[in-house]
């Protein structure tokens, strides 16, 4: 039976401030939450009005060892938890969490580019939580979360994609609860990056007015508790809303400017609502995406007339009490749908005075009360990515629907890397250093790009397209989602745009650099070269990134929401981490930095014909402290048969605080079994980097068809995370 | 003070890392967006900064650049008409 997800715990801080009442009442009072900025100077911009959260962080309690991120999210799960009144045993391995976020620690980490670009110091500590994924670890590692903990980064669609994540977690049975939701700090990157996109209203947003001229930034962080309706029953929680249905889709259209007709927009409020099992009828308020860009706007307002056939039901974009926060923006949205849901008031849409002609319609223009039983929040990003949740009331009887997991077939893969052991330099602005690395350069295949990618695409987006081009030839009305997960995410261009910025003090932006750096370029990139417009995510998790892309991919066939999905990963050898590493000693004669971009077509056990395997378990994780290795068996035990694994391939030969912990693993596993199974392990030949597993993965593949048996792919993060794929050989096709 | 085309279409190649294009392929009055080299409103951004970094012409929407990129040589008269300051 399908498990409808329930909310039962809210949190939120954000430029008017902490707390969910505080949010509430500010919304209510219909008080303009930007201001100008004071984060940081801005000689060339000035201090045009955004949604800063000007509050002491650490004296609310967030942890100090943490980015700015890091801490708005801290602060949010804390709400969330506390009014949810989770009992000490709610959590453990039953409890995760999937958190959005686009810029991750950035703004600590330009601290540290600052010192190095001005003054020549190499001091990489506030790097240390640079990785969007650091916000999750934090929250689990903080609250005793021991189940899936995995972080979206779809730009500004993030928050929602996240949400909607941890729903199928839950439906799937992965969890009993979780927290979702997003978390952003203002960055000097996204700062100079919407400005060099002119992207910005010095005025502040005027969301859907005809005189709107852009966006403005916020930042903030929004959590919700998640839970099985029967756990929230269980322990007598209070339901605060019912999350009914979710949809993701990808306009593969532009990588800034969404689709014109808002085509992307459409078809995932269409599948968000077919998931719920409503008609678009019973909608009775959309808060709207609605940044205030002339093009966001008039493009969502023709997908909502299009998806209500006219009657678009009462509408309003928040962005202008929030400013627009990025992957925080779509959480705090979903706050601020629940809150509606529970006060039966529709919130208002400061800034907007005058009807665009193009637009036609006003948004709700003040606090009303009326009857509200499901209302859509509305998230967009760019890459053309959209996200859109339904929240219903706790007595509504929205039916969501059951998605049914079953195995999935392996009907292609596309692999770039490993390369051969090279030497590479480190240079200016770092101390100049010398390192081995393997290099996937000279990209094999990138004559076959076209002229656009070949000037546009940085190294990372071109291995990702044609490792995409490699597993999957596009077939006309063929549904396909992309779920490509990245550690770093594109380091090149975020540096390169970065860099820039500093030394030339906002001068000279580079408007390409910026959208090419959010985590989901690469799989934007792919959904836009194979013309793939269903799910397009970009998971990050550290080590075990490329399994997230996998869940995240599987959930899609098994939903029903396509027909092919591609599920890869992606990193690239960049200065900066082969300098912090070495300064950090983390690159040694064993541990040689690699790069590469694996992707594998799925498609489901019934439906494709010849397959290279089958995939028939992935669990996600995090282990405890010490590392019990009885235990972890017992955890691998519980979702797959030790009599099925033939192989152990595990992430051993790349950093050796996790060789100690594979090697009694592989004890552990072979005394258990009651037989000696063979270890393997591939970071010999691919090097190491964050998404290696997903090599790993071609090499199960492999194994298993070579050797015709189980391959259980098992991965492990230096930070908690792990991983369990089994791979299994194909079953022979059926005579036609 | 008119700028030349070839000057302008060596800083458009520059700017938007037009690798395999040489300023005698572009056609002064040929159309830089849409079909002709391919472009698209984020290489309108670079030719933004680009206007500011060699004529200290500031752009602050694209709207505000709209007809002057239509072709080489429209862009060559914009620049010389905000030089004579009209």
């Amino acid at each position: 039976m399908a498990q409808q997800p329930v909310i039962t715990g809210l949190g939120v801080i954000a430029s008017p401030g902490c707390g969910v009442a505080t949010i509430w009442e500010a919304v209510a009072g219909q008080r303009d939450g930007l201001k100008p900025l004071t984060l940081f100077p801005s000689p060339r911009y000035g201090p045009v009005p955004v949604g800063e959260v000007q509050l002491d962080l650490l004296k609310l309690g967030a942890p100090r060892r943490a980015s700015r991120t890091d801490r708005l999210g801290w602060l949010a799960a804390r709400e969330a938890i506390q009014s949810a009144a989770l009992p000490p045993e709610a959590f453990g391995d039953r409890a995760g969490v999937v958190l959005g976020s686009s810029v991750g620690g950035s703004f600590d980490s330009e601290g540290f580019l600052i010192k190095l670009i001005k003054e020549g110091k190499f001091h990489p500590r506030p790097t240390r939580f640079h990785e969007c994924h650091s916000s999750a670890e934090l929250i689990a590692d903080s609250f005793g979360l021991f189940g899936p903990a995995m972080t979206v980064s779809t730009a500004c669609s993030s928050g929602a994609l996240a949400i909607a994540t941890a729903a199928e977690m839950i439906q799937a049975g992965e969890a009993d609860v979780m927290l979702a939701g997003g978390a952003d700090s203002i960055s000097r990157m996204t700062w100079g990056g919407f400005h060099a996109l002119l992207l910005v209203d010095g005025q502040g947003c005027r969301p859907f007015d005809a005189a709107r001229g852009g966006m403005s930034l916020g930042e903030g962080a929004a959590m919700l508790v998640l839970e099985t309706e029967e756990n929230a029953q269980r322990r007598g929680a209070k339901i605060l809303a019912r999350l009914s249905g979710w949809g993701a889709s990808c306009d593969a259209h532009h990588v800034t400017a969404p689709h014109p007709e808002g085509a992307g927009a459409l078809a995932a409020m269409r599948v968000a609502l077919r998931r719920a099992g409503l008609d678009a009828a019973q909608i009775d308020y959309v808060n709207a995406h609605g940044t205030g860009t002339r093009d966001n706007d008039l493009a969502e307002a023709k997908a909502l007339k299009a998806l209500f056939d006219g009657r678009v039901p009462p509408f309003s974009s928040s962005k202008r009490f929030f400013g627009h926060s990025l992957a925080a923006s779509g959480a705090i949205e979903a706050v601020l749908c629940i809150e509606a849901l529970r006060h039966q008031q529709l919130p208002p849409n400061p800034g907007f005075s005058q009807v665009d002609p193009a637009i036609g319609m006003e948004p709700v223009r003040e606090l009303t009360s009326t009857t509200l039983t499901h209302v859509m929040s509305n998230s967009f990003g760019f890459g053309g990515n959209n996200a859109v949740l339904i929240f219903s009331t706790p007595t509504s009887t929205a039916t969501t629907r059951a998605a049914k997991p079953s195995p999935i077939n392996v009907t292609g893969l596309g692999v770039i890397g490993p390369g051969a052991v090279t030497m590479r330099g480190i240079t200016s602005p770092m101390p100049a250093d010398q390192l081995s690395v393997r290099s996937c350069e000279p990209l094999p295949g990138a004559a076959s790009l076209t002229p656009n990618q070949r000037r546009r695409l940085g190294h990372l987006h071109q291995m990702a397209v044609l490792a995409a081009r490699a597993s999957h030839t596009p077939v006309a009305d063929q549904r396909v989602a992309v779920a490509l997960g990245t550690g770093f995410g594109c380091l090149a261009e975020g540096a390169a745009f970065i860099e820039n910025y500093v030394a030339k003090d906002e001068a000279e932006p580079m408007p390409s650099r910026f959208p090419g750096s959010v985590h989901n370029a690469p799989a934007g990139q792919i959904a836009m070269d194979l013309g793939s417009r269903g799910l397009n995510s970009a998971p990050t998790a550290g080590a075990i990134t490329f399994e997230c892309a996998l869940w995240q991919a599987w959930r899609q066939l098994d939903a029903g929401e396509a027909d092919v999905a591609l599920a890869g990963a992606t990193d690239e050898l960049q200065n900066y981490p082969l300098a912090i590493g070495k300064r950090w000693g983390i690159w040694t004669d064993q541990t040689v930095p690699g790069e590469g971009a694996v992707v594998a077509r799925l498609a489901s056990g019934e439906a494709s014909s010849p397959a290279l395997a089958r995939v028939t378990a992935l669990r996600l994780g995090r282990y405890r402290r010490p590392f019990d290795a009885a235990r972890e068996t017992a955890w691998i035990s519980k979702t797959v048969a030790l009599s099925s694994i033939g192989i152990l391939l595990s992430g051993g030969h790349g950093l050796p605080v996790l060789e100690p912990l594979y090697e009694s693993m592989a004890q552990e596993i072979s005394r258990r079994a009651g037989r000696t199974i063979e270890h393997q392990t591939y970071k010999q030949l691919c090097g190491e980097f964050h998404s290696a597993s997903a090599f790993g993965f071609s090499v199960a593949v492999r194994l298993a068809r070579e050797r015709q048996c189980g391959v259980l792919l098992y991965t492990l993060s230096p930070r908690g995370g792990k991983a369990l794929c089994l791979v299994q050989p194909a079953l022979p096709a059926l005579p036609a | 003070m008119p700028v030349s085309t070839t000057e302008l279409k060596t800083r458009i190649i520059e700017a938007l890392n037009l690798q395999d294009t040489t300023p005698e392929q572009i056609d002064d009055d040929a159309p830089l967006f849409g079909t002709g080299l391919g472009l698209d409103s984020i290489d309108a951004l670079e030719l933004v900064v680009m206007l500011e970094k060699h004529y200290s012409i500031i752009i602050k929407g694209i709207e505000e650049g709209g007809p002057a990129f239509r072709s080489v040589r429209a862009l060559a008269d914009f620049i010389g008409a905000r030089r004579a300051g009209t």
